[in-house]
């Protein structure tokens, strides 16, 4: 038995891999159930030589955390439903401004003020669609505390190699309720680093040759002169909204994202053996799904199940292979309208036409084993 | 128009001929050209409207244009960024309209609170501009614009008051037209804390259009709009927001070393064990169920803890769900418990609304204490006990814990007892008593 078993959250792993992976700023303001990640950063921060800051509100929160970004510093606001629709408009400034920044959505019950300690899986639809022009961006979705501190590191990775907002979308039970954790099985944390202007030619603060691309930063306060800018702008950062120049930068920033889709995308299969039955789900909802998956194999059904980490972009190539074989498509998910479920069919509308769609869908509380099973045996 | 060492771009201001914005713009070049500060550590951080032109007339400098109201907010991160994590030497100038400064008001209070290092300049010209001239929460009373026809009805937001309220330590209102503007906004870049300096205009194109105004009237205008003009606010005595911080953790510390885990010989399940124990806020439910926990994943279980109580947290029932498994543990949920603790009528209230009485299992054990009213007669899962008295309120929950894992074989209760003592030291005496009360009856 490892010796480095603990009793810990995903709230609590969440701040552990912001640290590791070099975080370094945080601003927050209280919310239920993402306060422990506030707690454990302000705990945290200080005595590694970084800053934790309590915020007026979740509009202050997020652009205090842009703007450390923009000096350079990896950034991390946690907050809930209520708090991330007041981010929602510096989600735009951070996506448009190609500055990096890691927001932690735990979900609770909504709509409104909703039901702060009652979890919920009903703010996919919101979060992806945040940012006016439907631009992407990455999101990913832990399913327990061990996924909470590998997804960190990954959201850090990925904000700083796209230079793009990431949101870690957990929910209230993966991040509060206490589990088992083997430290020493963790992920080793590689160094996170943005790409920096090395100072050839001139400097631009939106330089890219192909729409793929992204711009090598230079911070403020830095010896090249930073032109940041959320309006409609040239690489050059003045104000354009019509020129060939700035059009390519506005679809530049959804083709730099849809290019990563293959390596950003991750949706961990359990079984490579054949299966009638593809069961696909994503954070609370996905252990529910393993328990019910695992007994009705033991009554011979043939069951594949496909555990999503990434529900932006939607990892469509590893669906597809997850998909393979198989003729029907359960999708399990704590809201009443299945929004995973719709984007997935959306999105896979071809390889989908002969299968059976089906999904299980409960809010205000969670998902029982045995309302899968009653689907898919 | 600019001259040779100017920071100004050699190109006409792009704001309508009499505009204050031109004048504010020259006299902060000015400013920023008097300052013994390297260009590269001079940053301009914009607001919307038509303020937010001026990044481009700045080419040289660090520009950050952001969204309506909340430049401040992003100024603010920047700063203490700079000032905490980088060389700190970095000169962060806010400009903003009163649309902006009144949509964003927050941010500026919290910054004035804060006392973090930026100079705001306030471009008070009455009134929205870029969007047709909307009266704004600074115009003045009978102010006279597309919105407000009948003139303004409202009192003008007196921001000097509010923010010296705040506790910004460098406060100023100017008029646009004063040839010594730009001294005054280099004595508040200079100032080490939070500077606000109110530059009063009238918008040429709205606030001339549909106001009577004469050259006198701005100057009027002054007196009905809040505090006379000149420097309204200088203090040195408060620590800027850098200061405060160094202050307050004055060197880094040593990264925190957990104390070296505790390994238990063994556990006696072979199934899942699920219990849900429940009593009163305050009485240290959660904890004791956390305590046991950690025993438990010491001896090799895997464990999930999860916790209800009411949203005002120190008052009502306060719940914890545990399960203990020799495999890991997927869903959290409890759909057929195997242990029921109810330590107060609180706590029973809630495991009969949760419906967690009702699906107990059939061979499962309800432990409850023996003065709760309405336990369920005749039931032989029913074990009811002196449990409040014997261990006190406070120590119930540990009491009962020991009895449940004793009956049912999962670890030695004696180790609640130990690993109570290894965390709270001499506290934990009630706490070992009543584990101890436990041990003897389980004999």
């Amino acid at each position: 038995m490892s010796p480095h078993r603990v009793l810990t959250t995903g709230n609590a792993m969440t701040a552990r891999a912001a640290i590791d992976a070099g975080c370094r700023f945080f601003a927050g303001y209280p919310i239920t159930p993402a306060s422990g990640i506030f707690r454990d950063m302000t705990r945290a921060l200080p005595g590694r030589g970084g800053v934790a800051l309590s915020a007026p509100d979740e509009i202050s929160a997020l652009a205090y955390c842009v703007g450390a970004s923009l000096r350079g510093a990896l950034a991390m606001t946690a907050t809930s439903g209520p708090g991330w629709c007041l981010m929602t408009e510096t989600v735009g400034f951070a996506l448009m401004t190609e500055t990096p920044v890691v927001i932690v959505l735990v979900q609770r019950l909504g709509p409104s003020t909703g039901a702060a300690t009652q979890g919920a899986q009903g703010d996919l639809d919101l979060v992806r669609s945040a940012v006016s022009g439907g631009y992407r961006f990455p999101v990913f979705t832990p399913s327990t505390a061990e996924e909470c501190y590998e997804d960190t590191l990954r959201a850090f990775a990925w904000a700083e190699r796209l230079r793009t907002p990431v949101v870690l979308l957990t929910d209230k039970e993966v991040s509060t309720t206490s589990e088992v954790v083997d430290l020493a099985a963790l992920p080793t944390p590689e160094p996170v680093q943005r790409a920096e202007w090395q100072g050839e030619g001139e400097f631009l603060t939106y330089r890219i040759e192909e729409l793929t691309d992204v711009p090598p930063f230079a911070p403020v306060g830095g010896p090249d002169c930073v032109a940041v800018t959320g309006s409609s702008h040239n690489q050059r950062g003045d104000l354009s909204k019509d020129s060939p120049e700035a059009l390519a930068l506005q679809a530049h920033l959804e083709a730099k994202v849809a290019a990563a889709e293959p390596a950003l995308g991750r949706v961990d299969v359990d079984s490579t053996e054949p299966a009638e039955t593809l069961v696909v789900s994503f954070g609370v909802s996905a252990r529910a799904c393993r328990d019910a998956v695992s007994q009705v194999r033991s009554q011979g059904v043939q069951v594949r199940f496909a555990n999503v980490r990434t529900v932006s972009p939607l990892p469509r190539t590893a669906l597809v292979e997850a998909l393979a074989g198989t003729r029907r498509l359960v999708v399990v998910e704590e809201n009443h309208s299945g929004q995973l479920r719709a984007l997935i069919v959306a999105s896979l509308r071809e390889e989908l036409s002969a299968h059976e769609v089906l999904g299980v869908n409960r809010a205000g509380r969670a998902i029982r084993p045995q309302e899968i099973v009653d689907v898919i045996a | 128009m600019s001259s040779p060492d100017s920071l100004l771009a050699p190109m006409a201001e792009p704001y309508c001929k009499g505009c204050g914005h031109t004048l504010i713009v020259r006299a902060l070049a000015r400013a920023l050209e008097s300052l013994p500060v390297a260009r590269e550590r001079l940053c301009i951080t914009s607001d919307i409207g038509c303020v937010g032109l001026i990044d481009r007339l700045f080419p040289t400098l660090h520009t950050v244009h952001t969204t309506h109201g909340r430049s401040t907010a992003f100024a603010t991160g920047t700063t203490i960024a700079d000032g905490l994590l980088y060389e700190g030497e970095l000169k962060n100038v806010v400009v903003i309209g009163d649309g902006g400064a009144y949509i964003g008001l927050l941010h500026l209070v919290a910054a004035a609170q804060l006392n973090v290092d930026l100079t705001v300049v306030l471009h008070n010209n009455q009134l929205f501009g870029m969007t047709g001239g909307q009266a704004s929460g600074m115009s003045p009373v009978d102010w006279t614009t597309p919105t407000t026809m009948s003139g303004n009805p409202l009192p003008p937001l007196e921001m000097i008051g509010l923010l010296r309220a705040a506790g910004a330590t460098y406060l100023s209102r100017e008029l646009a037209t004063d040839p010594r503007l730009p001294e005054r906004l280099a004595e508040a870049i200079s100032h080490p804390g939070f500077a606000l300096v109110e530059v009063l205009e009238i918008c040429t194109a709205f606030g001339v259009r549909y106001n009577k105004l004469t050259g006198p009237r701005l100057r009027e205008l002054v007196g009905e709009t809040g505090e006379p003009l000149g420097v309204r606010e200088h203090r040195q005595g408060r620590a800027s927001f850098r200061q405060a911080w160094h202050e307050r953790h004055p060197e880094t510390t040593a990264a925190h070393t957990p104390s070296p885990p505790v390994e238990l010989e063994r556990h006696g399940l072979t199934a899942p064990l699920c219990m849900v124990v429940a009593g009163t806020s305050g009485e240290r439910v959660q904890s004791a169920v956390a305590t046991l926990a950690r025993c438990a994943v010491a001896a090799g279980l895997f464990a999930t803890q999860k916790n209800d109580n009411l949203v005002t947290q120190g008052t009502g029932f306060s719940l914890s769900e545990l399960i203990l498994s020799p495999e890991p543990i997927h869903y959290t949920g409890i759909d057929r418990p195997d242990v029921l603790i109810a330590l107060s009528e609180d706590g029973l209230a809630k495991l009969r609304s949760t419906g967690h009485l009702d699906r107990l299992a059939a061979d499962g054990l309800l432990l409850a204490d023996e003065g709760l009213s309405g336990l369920p007669e005749g039931d032989s899962r029913l074990r009811a006990l002196a449990l409040r008295r014997a261990a006190g309120a406070k120590n119930s929950a540990f009491a009962a814990l020991a009895l449940a894992v004793g009956w049912r074989g999962v670890v030695a209760p004696s180790v609640l007892a130990d690993a109570a003592e290894r965390a709270w030291g001499a506290k934990a005496r009630r706490t070992v008593k009543a584990v101890r009360w436990a041990e003897e009856i389980l004999g």
